[in-house]
């Protein structure tokens, strides 16, 4: 029971955390979100520092750390709010190292870990929500294995990604697969959320695919509380920053003579902001270490995790963005745009009230970080 | 990083829960589980068996007889008791006066007041508040004279929890009106059997008298039981807040009333209603929330390496937990926890014989007796100890500076 970081983890946070700083300003940032929300360059500079290869397994040129690194790595570039998705990379290598065939993963994973293939995955559908085992995505048998077609929605940089990770029926059951980008039949639509990043309507007709697993509910599941265990991660580090601006500014602001930070009921307001920040952290810790866990062990914690970082985001976010005042809701002001960021992670992969649903039905008669 | 406790902590905790089992009557756990009356005699009894094996006193160093533990065996062995369903360890003799003593009492007064702490034989409360003293403690008006070889205590001190029981009382008294109030403190033991104390109940909410006021008049307490230096008791006191104490999140009791709630909430059929079961759901993630963030102070203090600062953090949503989760086990009865039925809160009772068909406790479930008094008593959580709106000025002041 032991909650240090090693010298090792230590090390990859100041990385990280230096080419945020230096390499990944809030000009930078915003010149990307102009240009359609995601720079192919960052995401290679995010390859050569290693990241994108940090969760491939050392036999497929990865660098075979786990997923308290890869929380690491999310802090940081929460940090910076970052638009280009690194957690892609965490998911698809786990997904395919823990269910694709050997040749699927020979293929696919040394690419995953240079950065040179951009793997996202593409689930969400119209009538799903937020539900996995809803799917009307069809694969039929084809000259050389299958053959999708689907509509994919608000797929993570869809239109610019190299590959998806998109699940399908197949006979009857949903089956994962990979297709490619440049393949035939794969149609995209590009456009910037919320928060500044990219999206993409995907649409596949009778597009080639490569079949990962038959056992697609499965991996889906994984696939998705890889990402929860992401974005509880990246949230950490978006509401760090959050509280950081916004003490910076109470501290500075002057109104009636003093600054707004000797008001108590703003003072109370901030010791809410970091309980709720202090929850989160404990959580996403929590989250990253059952990553490993049996599947409805790691379900359960993870849907937990996901409904305590949905009120801290929310309460984080709103309040900071309160405690600004009028600047507070500018474009033109930094912090702003770190509470965007914090309202899209909510329905990303499942929101409060999804989750609390999950850990509704999951209930059993004893509960704890050890039940 | 890693969640799992060692081999080590996990023997441990499993010879403590064998070691509880052995030794904690059933009579006992039966009413903590049930959250009926506790008599003197069982909190006594407890904390005399606990004495009896030199862990009453189980935070204390070794030098003064304490097991040695470190800060996950004392949060093992706490939580291994209030799984079992032990009392509460009544905690103004052993967790707050004793460190006092032993910091800054003189061997003369370790040797005479620690034995009869760590036994369990000596009740101990604490005189702190008084009417006009609750945030603002320094400003405490109770005031010690000293004349010749005693002081002569005159004043009040209120909301002194159980202290109809308490054989001694440790007081934080003026000994001085110069300078800032904090400066004038002084900290003093006083034999409750001394003529001049009068002990008057305070009833509370819940129908039941937890507190008490204490009225001193011309009360002589030797000067030998002053600790330390006179007017440096606020020192002393602050002591006892300096350290990290995880067992203010009372999550390892919380762990075991969330339970508690599950079957209450079964019994009266809502856990089915997902409108109900959502919220109970709510509190189990709170519950595991508060869990790691006690976990992570306990694993900072295990390494040494950066103390947390967030003792506030645990007292806050500690607080909040324990007043949520009585709130709902008195919801999930609904109106049969409105029956105010003093004698179905006492362990055995049969039901009122007289009544015939009407006898038992109303819609026929004896466990919703205490609910609602639960309910109502638990609301001074976030008051006492530092109210929470303080809490959060001290979390604050971490925060902004």
């Amino acid at each position: 029971m032991d909650f240090d970081f090693s010298d090792d983890q230590q090390s990859l946070r100041d990385a990280v955390r230096r080419w945020v700083e230096k390499g990944y300003t809030f000009e930078r940032r915003r010149s990307i979100v102009a240009a359609g929300g995601f720079d192919r360059a960052a995401y290679n500079e995010l390859a050569e520092l290693g990241l994108t290869a940090l969760t491939v397994p050392e036999a497929h040129g990865g660098l075979g750390q786990g997923p308290v690194d890869a929380m690491v790595a999310m802090e940081e570039l929460g940090r910076g709010i970052v638009l280009e998705p690194l957690a892609q990379a965490f998911i698809a290598s786990t997904v395919l190292s823990q269910y694709a065939p050997e040749a699927v993963q020979a293929d696919w994973l040394p690419r995953i870990a240079s950065g040179e293939a951009l793997v996202v995955l593409a689930q969400q559908e119209r009538k799903a929500r937020y539900r996995l085992d809803i799917c009307e995505a069809k694969a039929a048998a084809a000259q050389s294995g299958h053959a999708l077609t689907a509509i994919k929605s608000i797929v993570p940089t869809g239109d610019q990604a190299d590959a998806f990770l998109v699940p399908a029926q197949l006979d009857g059951a949903i089956a994962l697969f990979l297709v490619e980008r440049s393949a035939p039949g794969v149609s995209t639509r590009g456009y910037v959320t919320q928060d500044g990043s990219r999206a993409a309507e995907v649409q596949l007709e009778n597009a080639p695919a490569t079949l990962v697993t038959t056992d697609g509910l499965a991996a889906l599941a994984l696939a998705v509380d890889t990402g929860i265990a992401g974005v509880c991660a990246e949230a950490v580090g978006v509401m760090d920053q959050a509280v950081s601006l916004t003490v910076d500014y109470m501290n500075q602001r002057k109104q009636f003579g003093v600054v707004i930070a000797s008001f108590q009921a703003l003072r109370h307001r901030v010791a809410d902001m970091k309980m709720q920040l202090e929850l989160a952290r404990s959580m996403s810790y929590y989250a990253s270490l059952k990553l490993s866990a049996p599947p409805d062990e790691r379900r359960r914690a993870l849907a937990r995790a996901k409904v305590q970082l949905g009120q801290s985001m929310r309460f984080v976010g709103q309040q900071s963005v309160q405690l600004h005042g009028g600047i507070g809701v500018t474009d033109e002001y930094i912090g702003s745009h770190y509470f965007k960021k914090l309202t899209q992670l909510e329905m990303t992969y499942g929101d409060t009230q999804h989750h609390l649903g999950e850990v509704s039905a999951r209930m059993q008669d004893t509960a704890g970080v050890f039940a | 990083m890693d969640l799992a406790f060692t081999p080590e902590e996990q023997a441990f905790r499993e010879m403590i829960r064998a070691w509880v089992k052995e030794h904690l009557p059933p009579e006992i756990s039966h009413k903590v589980h049930n959250a009926l009356r506790l008599t003197r005699e069982d909190m006594q009894g407890w904390a005399k068996i606990l004495g009896k094996k030199g862990w009453l006193g189980f935070g204390w160093p070794k030098e003064f007889g304490g097991p040695g533990w470190t800060a996950v065996q004392k949060h093992l062995f706490e939580e291994e008791c209030a799984l079992a369903g032990a009392p509460r360890i009544i905690p103004f003799g052993p967790v707050m006066v004793a460190p006092v003593i032993m910091a800054f009492g003189n061997a003369e007064q370790q040797q005479r007041f620690l034995p009869g702490i760590a036994s369990g034989e000596v009740w101990w409360s604490q005189g702190y508040s008084e009417p006009g003293s609750g945030s603002d403690l320094a400003s405490v008006k109770t005031r010690a004279e000293r004349v010749g070889d005693h002081y002569v205590v005159n004043g009040q001190k209120t909301w002194t929890t159980l202290g109809q029981y308490g054989d001694w009382m440790f007081n934080l008294v003026r000994t001085s009106n110069e300078g800032k109030p904090q400066t004038g403190i002084s900290f003093l033991l006083l034999d409750m059997k001394s003529p001049g104390v009068t002990v008057r109940p305070i009833k509370l909410l819940d129908g039941e008298c937890e507190v008490n006021e204490v009225f001193f008049d011309n009360v002589k307490v030797p000067a030998e039981n002053l600790i330390g230096e006179e007017n440096k008791g606020w020192t002393y006191a602050k002591h006892l807040l300096s350290h990290e104490r995880t067992n203010i999140a009372d999550v390892n009791r919380s762990k075991r009333e969330l339970e508690r709630l599950k079957r209450i909430a079964r019994a009266e059929g809502v856990y089915d209603d997902l409108r109900f079961r959502d919220q109970i759901a709510l509190l189990e993630v709170d519950i595991v929330a508060l869990e790691m963030l006690v976990l992570r102070v306990l694993s900072a203090e295990k390494s040494g390496k950066n103390s947390l600062d967030i003792a506030g953090l645990l007292k806050i949503r500690g607080s909040e937990i324990q007043q949520r989760y009585a709130e709902l086990m008195m919801l999930a009865a609904g109106p049969f926890s409105l029956p105010f039925i003093e004698e179905a809160m006492e362990a055995g009772w049969q039901g009122d014989a007289a009544a015939g068909a009407l006898s038992g406790f109303p819609g026929g479930s004896l466990a919703n007796a205490p609910l609602a008094s639960t309910y109502f008593n638990l609301r001074k959580t976030t008051i006492y100890g530092g109210s929470n709106e303080v809490q959060r000025n001290i979390v604050a002041q971490t925060v902004l500076g």
